[in-house]
C-alpha cells in the first residue's frame, strides 16, 4: 500500500492545510505556497523554517516524520556510496532522486547536485508526498479479504 | 573568575530525570537582582531541558534556541524566591528536541512554555563536552551554590520611527562584550535569544502603552507565539527591532515583532496582549 504512487487527488486535498502551515511558519501569504514552490528558492525558507514545517505537519497531521531523513528517504534502497561521492550525488543517485522528487521539473535539478543542496529541490508538492507517505506508513494494515 | 556557569546559567540543581523524557530542577533568583525578568524564566526552563538532551546525547551534542510555539506569561519572577522547573522532552533525536515546560514559584505559574524546537548542534562548537559533562554530575548531585548570577546589564534600544499606537521602530546594538558571553557560549560568544526575546518584549511594551486602555483594567503581555531565531546573533551586532499592531480588539491586541539585520530577519515573534480583565 506504501508503495502506491500517490495520486493527485490525494495531494490536492491535503495541499490547503500543508499551504496554510508553510505560510504560517515563513511567514507568508499562503496565496505564495503554490503547489510547485520551492521552499527555498521561491519562498525564502531556511533550515530553521523546515524544522518548524515539519513539527507543524506532525502536530496537523498527527503523524511522524523522521526528521533528517528527508534525504536518506530520498537515497531509497541505494547505499550511501551508490548514492553519492564526496558530496556529489552519482549518476544513479541523481535517477533515484528525480523518481523521488518527481514533482520537480528536471529544469530545477542543477548539474552536479550536491547532496547539501537537495532540500532547495523540495517544493511544497514534496512536503503534501511526505505526509501522504507518513499517513499510509501509520495506518493499520488492510485485512485480507476474507 | 570565569563566567562560565555562572553569568547565564539558571539550573541550580537537577532533582528528577525521568527516562529522558521529564526532568525537574531548580534554580534560586538571587536576592540581590533588582528584578528577573519573564525572559529569563522561560531561559532557565529551556536551559533545563538542554541538560536533559544534552545527557541523552553524550554530550557530543547540545541544543540551542530555534522555535518557541507558544510562551504564556503567567507571573513575576522575584529575586530570592526558588524557581521550581519542569520540562517535559516530546521528542529527541540527532537533529532536534521538542520540548513544552514551566516555571512555578511556590507552586504558583511564572511562565509556560509550548511546543519548543531547539535545533541539536556539535557541543565541540561552543562548549567543552567535558565541562559540560562534569556540570551535570554536580547538578543532579549536591547541585551548585545559589548566587553566580551578577544580572542583566542595560540592553537599551533607541526609537528611530514608527507610527504612534501602531508601529515602533528601534535600532538596538548587542553589546560588543557583556558578562553572559563566556558563559553562553564560552567557545562561540552568542546573543541569546531570550534576551532578544526580552528587548522585543520591551519595545512592545511600549508600543502597547501608546494604545487607548480597554474599557477595564490596563493591557497586559499575556503571550508570545511562533519566536523563531533564524540564525546566532554575535556580539557587536547592529539590530532594526520592530512592532507592529496587526490587530485590536476591545480586550485584545495582536502585534508581530521583527529583529531585522540588514535585510535578514534574524527573529521574530506575534505576542498576544489582553485586557487584565481577561487574565
Amino acid at each position: 500500500m506504501t508503495n502506491t504512487p500517490i495520486s493527485k487527488e490525494e495531494i490536492m486535498a491535503i495541499y490547503p492545510k500543508i499551504a496554510e502551515i508553510i505560510a504560517d511558519a515563513l511567514p507568508c501569504e499562503v496565496e505564495k505556497v503554490k503547489l510547485d514552490a520551492s521552499l527555498i528558492d521561491d519562498l525564502g525558507a531556511q533550515s530553521i523554517d523546515f524544522l518548524d514545517i515539519v513539527f507543524r505537519l506532525e502536530r496537523a497531521f498527527k503523524v511522524k516524520i523522521p526528521r533528517g531523513k528527508l534525504v536518506a528517504d530520498a537515497r531509497g534502497d541505494l547505499s550511501e556510496a551508490e548514492f553519492e561521492e564526496r558530496g556529489v550525488v552519482s549518476a544513479a543517485g541523481l535517477a533515484r532522486l528525480k523518481s523521488f522528487l518527481n514533482e520537480v521539473p528536471d529544469e530545477r535539478f542543477p548539474s552536479p547536485v550536491k547532496v547539501a543542496d537537495i532540500p532547495r529541490l523540495f517544493t511544497t508538492e514534496t512536503f503534501c508526498k511526505i505526509v501522504i507517505r507518513q499517513q499510509r506508513a501509520a495506518a493499520p494494515a488492510t485485512p485480507p479479504a476474507a | 573568575m570565569s563566567g562560565h556557569f555562572r553569568a547565564f546559567s539558571f539550573v541550580d540543581r537537577i532533582t528528577s530525570l525521568r527516562d529522558g523524557s521529564r526532568v525537574e530542577g531548580c534554580y534560586v533568583i538571587p536576592a540581590g537582582l533588582s528584578a528577573f525578568p519573564p525572559c529569563l524564566a522561560a531561559e532557565a526552563v529551556g536551559q533545563i531541558a538542554a541538560w536533559a538532551a544534552m545527557k541523552d546525547a553524550g554530550f557530543l551534542r547540545r541544543p540551542v534556541a530555534g522555535l518557541a510555539g507558544r510562551v504564556d506569561l503567567l507571573g513575576e519572577a522575584l529575586p530570592g524566591r526558588v524557581l521550581e522547573l519542569v520540562a517535559d522532552i516530546e521528542s529527541l533525536d540527532e537533529e532536534a528536541i521538542s520540548y513544552r515546560g514551566t516555571a512555578t514559584m511556590g507552586g504558583a505559574p511564572i511562565i509556560r512554555l509550548q511546543d519548543c524546537v531547539g535545533p541539536m548542534i556539535p557541543v565541540v562548537d561552543l562548549d567543552d563536552p567535558d565541562a559540560l559533562r562534569n556540570r551535570f554530575a554536580l547538578l543532579s548531585a549536591m547541585g551548585v551554590p545559589a548566587g553566580g548570577f551578577p544580572g542583566l546589564p542595560p540592553l537599551p534600544f533607541h526609537r528611530i520611527g514608527g507610527e504612534p499606537a501602531v508601529s515602533v521602530r528601534a535600532a538596538f546594538a548587542v553589546p560588543a562584550s557583556a558578562p553572559f558571553f563566556p558563559d553562553h557560549f564560552p567557545r562561540r560568544p552568542v546573543f541569546p535569544g531570550s534576551l532578544l526575546m526580552q528587548a522585543c518584549l520591551e519595545l512592545a511594551a511600549a508600543l502597547v502603552a501608546e494604545v487607548p486602555p480597554p474599557a477595564r483594567g490596563e493591557w497586559r503581555l499575556q503571550s508570545v507565539l511562533n519566536m523563531k531565531l533564524r540564525e546566532f546573533i554575535p556580539p557587536g551586532k547592529e539590530l532594526l527591532l520592530e512592532a507592529n499592531l496587526k490587530q485590536c480588539t476591545a480586550n485584545s491586541l495582536t502585534l508581530a515583532l521583527d529583529a531585522r539585520s540588514g535585510d535578514e530577519v534574524v527573529g521574530g515573534a506575534r505576542l498576544l496582549a489582553g485586557s487584565g480583565e481577561t487574565q
